[in-house]
């Protein structure tokens, strides 16, 4: 019953506040409050947005979607335009009701429609069925709908708080300031000032971005109109509010990552805005229409479809994932541009056993030059960093010389030659250039190829199909190799003398450090990463995988490892409904996404185990920074986030082998693993300890 | 200069030609130990000493990591405490990223205190005491077992510590060498392997999780490793398909010899494979055995010798020159069995420590003992030793700083060259103190 409850009124506040692409229940109840300001306007636009809800409901649409008020928002439009232009009668309900269907049926078709290419519908059905109302209101007066005002719509509502609308309405504010209030109620149909300052602070709290935003629209529109005096009375409230700022808000902050390139384009669009506007209200003024926030959707849909055709998208990115907040989308999407380069490059390994040294690299001295520029050469030094033992005539004398040459990723075996002599030591073979050479077909446009091999010493067929570290060949000294070594290289065709690309190492150890995602430099003694089966084992979270955790506080706590229809893994506690995402694979753990009740042990868990890498090597992170809960003391970078971030919150851990396992230690976590995997968590919260003990249900 | 004294000496002519054993060797001088004089060292820590070289230690053990490593993507290696157990070593190889492989409780203590993570002690041989095996099990260490009494014996003391415990079984075979080593672990070809690892594998408390053999010790043929390997790995494949154990890692022993001489070898040193061969025919036969590739065994070696035979030297002094009836050389030196205890094997080389003619005479070289047996080298060519000059002991490594005997004489220091070739002091000669510190007198005789 309260869980029921808390969905539908979740749901109401979420109609609300999702007109300013919020989902704050805060910012969504203040403007509920403010669209009270006129009473009747207040009541049918929560009339509507409850009717909404519950044939959604009742119809067994998706509640997930139902929730997020995307199907709603657009009947809450109609019921406060309807509250605001026509006078209630018998009639008015009856219309109200049959738009309001109408506007739930196109809302639930074109989102489905536009869904298909990932496009928002924004207030196209309340718009497209206002108008229909006005055209037939108009034409059939026997309908019994009465406009309550003159003919003008664009004469919006004062509001009938009148005592304190008028002392508001006659404070000395400057007139710009004023209008920018008047146009943020405008929204909701009005032109209140004190509605307007309700919803600046809403706004404010619900997202700083948001509000620089939606301030850059109104200064912009108003600077475009003062230098082109385009409307000599000053922009209308109603444009700036629902037209202007909004598509500001829309595009610079919502659709695309926030950053400075979002802004400049909010700029512009601006500026387009103008043109669609005036072109529109001539247009439609011959069917006495007013545009309402027309212009908004279609160009905001129009640019959005415009940016997702872009084929190298660049520096201005559109938001991967939506959460609804401008400052949660960046900050995310600032963390996982460094922290998911898994999903943007397809983990290489070296394509080797053991530590081999780097002697050349890419742009190196002696033949990685011009088009062949990003290869890499390899060898095997020792102590003394020769190449050979003494006296080093001889091939076999070479340490590199007859090692395995590994599958750098899976594929297909493309080419082979391996037919070419294996030069003596100090000749070389200017003829055969690359002499014994393999190369693999990883993905459409990605090879990779390693030469000088031994001759005869291909283990693959062509065509074949290797996993990564399967023996592909021999190490050996053909073609213009001088000594024994190994050449790799990635190319973006399949031929032997193909121009190279750069191309990073997925995980790999240097010395005794831990390198990701790099092209390593000569003298570097690199080493494929070795697993610790501790960890590995301890991190090991397949889809049913089931902990028990007890706290010595008394808290307890069950976690399953789920996925989602994106095939994304996450960790779920059953009793409190938290949800911590994880992306694991042969060599790394870690958390990407926290969404829950911050109490939850769940939470010191993703807090403690925040990266892991299974080689034991001391890893550093950064937090994402956490814009969910009400941090005034993070506004400013909130602020400034587009352009720079100065607030970080560093994550770093270590590992200590004990007898019985490993501890993963960070600064106030420590993490005990044994052969059976988590085995305790510790965490110090300033002065509590809590010592939390794990069971495994099921693995 | 003032030109040293030479005694004269009458010797048969030799016109240098090849013989089978090849040209006649040169008697070099050595007079530094890594850039360390031995004159300096026997002068600061006494007479006589054991010098280890920490950058040889290190070079052996990278380059044995190195050849298998390179070919095999699960290798690790396993310090044998017996071979040098002194602190100081250890805790090079620990640094390295060995292992300890120990058998017995104080060894297995001594890796403890080298902190050692009990999981990363293998514990092997016949004789482990209730009280060790407990400490054991209790630190999850891996427990390779030697005879169906030690398996009865684990299985009550895990009921008792209610513990579960991990273990490995060690498996002895034929693999074409004589004498068969079948007196540690349990036999391949009679089943009782099989037997063994049934046993462990019905007993819930026990957890099979490696295979171990060690076929010999200074093996001169890699093709038993073959074998071993061989033998192994179908071990284990038996163990995964009949009865669903996953075996996680095979442990082939040590056994790979040093560059020492053997006694009685006619080919010399020259014929002794290198680790490379055996790298390449222990992985070669993993690699191509048909493991999955995620699972592959770990590859454990627990090689001693060939890790620190060639990092030891022992240097001393020279006591007297004496002729013995049947008119051969002896020269009495202050070192002998009771420091070299691998001179009943080998045929050690040894080097003066300082300039000398090209003139060599053939000695026999005595210890400093008053025993008959106390015999160094029965033959060898040396220059002509003077008392008081230095001689070099090469490649002693391995087992001396381990089976050294207190006997006539006390144990002298051992001095460790660093790798910027400084030397320390790694273990004090010993003193009557030391010695009679575990003495008790009773009081009867305290008059």
């Amino acid at each position: 019953m309260k869980k029921q409850f808390v969905y539908y009124s979740d749901t109401v506040l979420n109609s609300y506040s999702i007109l300013f692409f919020s989902q704050n229940k805060v910012f969504g109840l203040i403007l509920l409050l403010a669209s009270f300001f006129n009473i009747t306007a207040g009541i049918t636009g929560l009339v509507c947005t409850l009717f909404t809800v519950l044939v959604m409901c009742k119809l067994g649409f998706n509640k997930e979607i139902t929730h997020s008020g995307l199907y709603s928002f657009n009947a809450l439009l109609l019921g406060i335009g309807f509250g605001t232009f026509f006078s209630f009668n018998y009639s008015f309900f009856l219309w109200l009701i049959a738009a309001s269907l109408l506007v739930i049926i196109v809302s639930v078709n074109l989102t489905a429609f536009l869904g298909k290419y990932g496009l928002p519908i924004l207030s196209i059905p309340f718009v497209f069925v206002f108008w229909l109302v006005l055209i037939a209101s108009n034409g059939y007066s026997g309908m019994g709908l009465v406009q309550k005002d003159s003919y003008v719509v664009f004469e919006l509502y004062i509001g009938n708080a009148r005592v304190i609308s008028e002392y508001v309405n006659q404070l000395p504010l400057p007139n710009y300031l004023a209008l920018f209030f008047r146009s943020l109620s405008a929204v909701l149909f009005q032109n209140n000032i004190l509605a307007g300052i309700l919803i600046a602070i809403g706004l404010w709290i619900h997202s700083r971005i948001a509000f620089s935003l939606v301030t850059l629209g109104f200064f912009i529109a108003c600077l475009i109109n003062h230098l082109t005096g385009t409307y000599p009375d000053g922009i209308s409230n109603y444009h700036l509010g629902a037209n202007f700022m909004m598509i500001s808000l829309g595009i610079g902050g919502f659709f695309l990552i926030p950053s400075i390139r979002s802004y400049f384009w909010a700029a512009i669009t601006v500026l387009l805005s103008f043109l669609l506007v005036n072109g529109m209200t001539r247009f439609l003024s011959i069917y006495n229409l007013p545009i309402l926030s027309m212009p908004f959707s279609l160009l905001t849909i129009g640019l959005l479809y415009f940016f997702m055709l872009r084929i190298q998208p660049g520096k201005l990115r559109l938001t991967p994932i939506q959460n609804y907040s401008p400052e949660t989308n960046l900050y995310q999407y600032t963390a996982t541009k460094e922290r998911l380069k898994d999903f943007h490059y397809l983990p290489l390994n070296l394509p080797f056993m053991g530590i081999w040294t780097v002697s050349q690299d890419y742009n190196g001295q002696i033949t990685h030059k011009g088009d062949w520029a990003q290869a890499l050469d390899f060898v095997i030094t020792d102590l003394d960093q020769q190449t050979f033992e003494y006296p080093g005539n001889k091939l076999e004398h070479y340490y590199c010389f007859n090692k395995p040459v590994l599958a750098c990723a899976d594929g297909f075996v493309q080419e082979i030659i391996q037919h070419i002599e294996d030069n003596r030591i100090g000749q070389v073979n200017l003829e055969q250039n690359w002499g014994n050479t393999v190369i693999l077909k990883h993905a459409e446009g990605l090879y990779s190829k390693v030469s000088h091999l031994k001759q005869l010493s291909v283990k693959v067929k062509l065509g074949d199909f290797v996993k990564q570290g399967d023996l592909i060949a021999l190490c050996g000294s053909s073609g213009r190799s001088p000594e024994p070594h190994l050449h790799f290289q990635l190319q973006t065709t399949s031929y032997i003398g193909s121009k190279t690309i750069s191309y990073p190492f997925a995980y790999f150890q240097e010395h005794n450090e831990l390198k990701s995602f790099t092209i390593p430099k000569t003298g570097d003694q690199v080493q494929p990463l070795e697993t610790n089966a501790y960890l590995k084992q301890a991190f090991n979270f397949q889809p049913g995988y089931q902990l028990q955790l007890n706290a010595d506080d008394g808290r307890i706590e069950t976690w399953e490892t789920l996925t989602n229809a994106y095939n994304q893994t996450y960790l779920y506690c059953r009793e409190n409904h938290a949800v911590a995402y994880f992306v694991k694979n042969n060599y790394v753990f870690y958390f990407t996404s926290f969404y829950g009740n911050k109490r939850s042990l769940l939470y010191l868990f993703y807090k403690a185990a925040y990266r892991v890498h299974f080689s034991a090597h001391a890893v550093k992170d950064e937090y994402t920074i956490d814009s969910s809960l009400f941090k005034p003391q993070l506004w400013l970078q909130d602020l400034i986030a587009p352009f720079y971030l100065f607030v970080k919150s560093s994550y770093s851990n270590s590992y200590t082998l004990v007898d019985q396992g490993m501890e993963i230690q960070t600064d106030n976590a420590t993490i005990m693993l044994t052969q059976h995997g988590l085995h305790s968590i510790t965490v110090k919260q300033s002065k509590t300890k809590t010592n939390i003990k794990c069971t495994i249900k099921s693995i | 200069m003032k030109i040293k004294y030479e005694r004269p000496v009458i010797k048969k002519m030799n016109a240098g030609i090849m013989d089978k054993f090849g040209m006649p060797s040169q008697y070099d001088p050595v007079k530094e130990i890594d850039g360390v004089e031995v004159k300096q060292l026997i002068h600061q820590y006494g007479s006589p000493l054991f010098v280890l070289s920490e950058k040889q230690i290190r070079r052996n053990y990278q380059s044995a990591v190195r050849s298998f490593s390179t070919r095999y993507p699960k290798v690790q290696f396993a310090w044998s405490y017996k071979t040098n157990y002194i602190n100081a070593v250890c805790k090079i190889f620990h640094q390295e990223g060995s292992w300890a492989e120990v058998v017995s409780g104080f060894e297995y203590l001594k890796a403890l205190n080298n902190g050692v993570p009990g999981h990363q002690i293998i514990f092997n041989g016949p004789d482990k005491k209730a009280e060790d095996l407990r400490l054991a099990i209790t630190n999850q260490s891996l427990i390779h077992i030697d005879h169906f009494n030690e398996l009865d014996l684990i299985i009550v003391i895990c009921e008792e510590l209610n513990q579960k415990a991990k273990i490995a079984i060690r498996v002895n075979m034929d693999t074409g060498i004589y004498p068969i080593w079948d007196r540690f672990g349990f036999n391949y070809e009679n089943g009782q392997a099989w037997t063994a690892i049934n046993k462990v594998v019905k007993a819930s408390n026990l957890e099979l999780i490696g295979l171990h053999c060690h076929i010999g010790t200074f093996m001169l043929s890699c093709s038993a490793y073959e074998i071993a390997t061989q033998k192994l790995c179908k071990l284990a494949m038996r163990c995964k398909t009949e009865l669903q154990n996953t075996i996680h890692y095979l442990d082939l022993g040590g056994g790979f010899p040093s560059k020492n001489n053997l006694k009685g070898a006619l080919t010399g040193t020259d014929s002794i494979p290198t680790i490379e061969e055996f790298a390449e025919t222990i992985t070669s036969t993993l690699l191509s055995f048909g493991f999955d590739t995620n699972e592959m065994p770990l590859l454990i070696l627990e090689s001693g010798r060939a890790l620190i035979d060639d990092a030891g030297y022992l240097i001393g002094s020279v006591i007297a020159n004496k002729r013995l009836s049947d008119g051969r050389r002896a020269t009495i030196v202050d070192f002998g069995i009771n420091l070299l205890f691998t001179s009943n094997w080998y045929d050690h080389q040894i080097s003066a420590a300082q300039e000398y003619s090209q003139y060599t005479e053939e000695t026999v070289l005595f210890g400093p003992l008053c025993m008959n047996i106390d015999v160094v080298r029965y033959s060898i060519n040396l220059p002509l030793l003077e008392t008081g000059d230095q001689l070099v002991v090469h490649k002693v490594g391995a087992y001396n700083m381990t089976q050294w005997m207190q006997f006539i004489n006390m144990r002298p220091a051992v001095v460790l060259i660093d790798t910027k070739s400084s030397p320390h002091l790694i273990r004090k000669p010993e003193t009557l103190d030391y010695l009679e510190l575990m003495e008790e007198l009773p009081t009867y005789l305290n008059t």
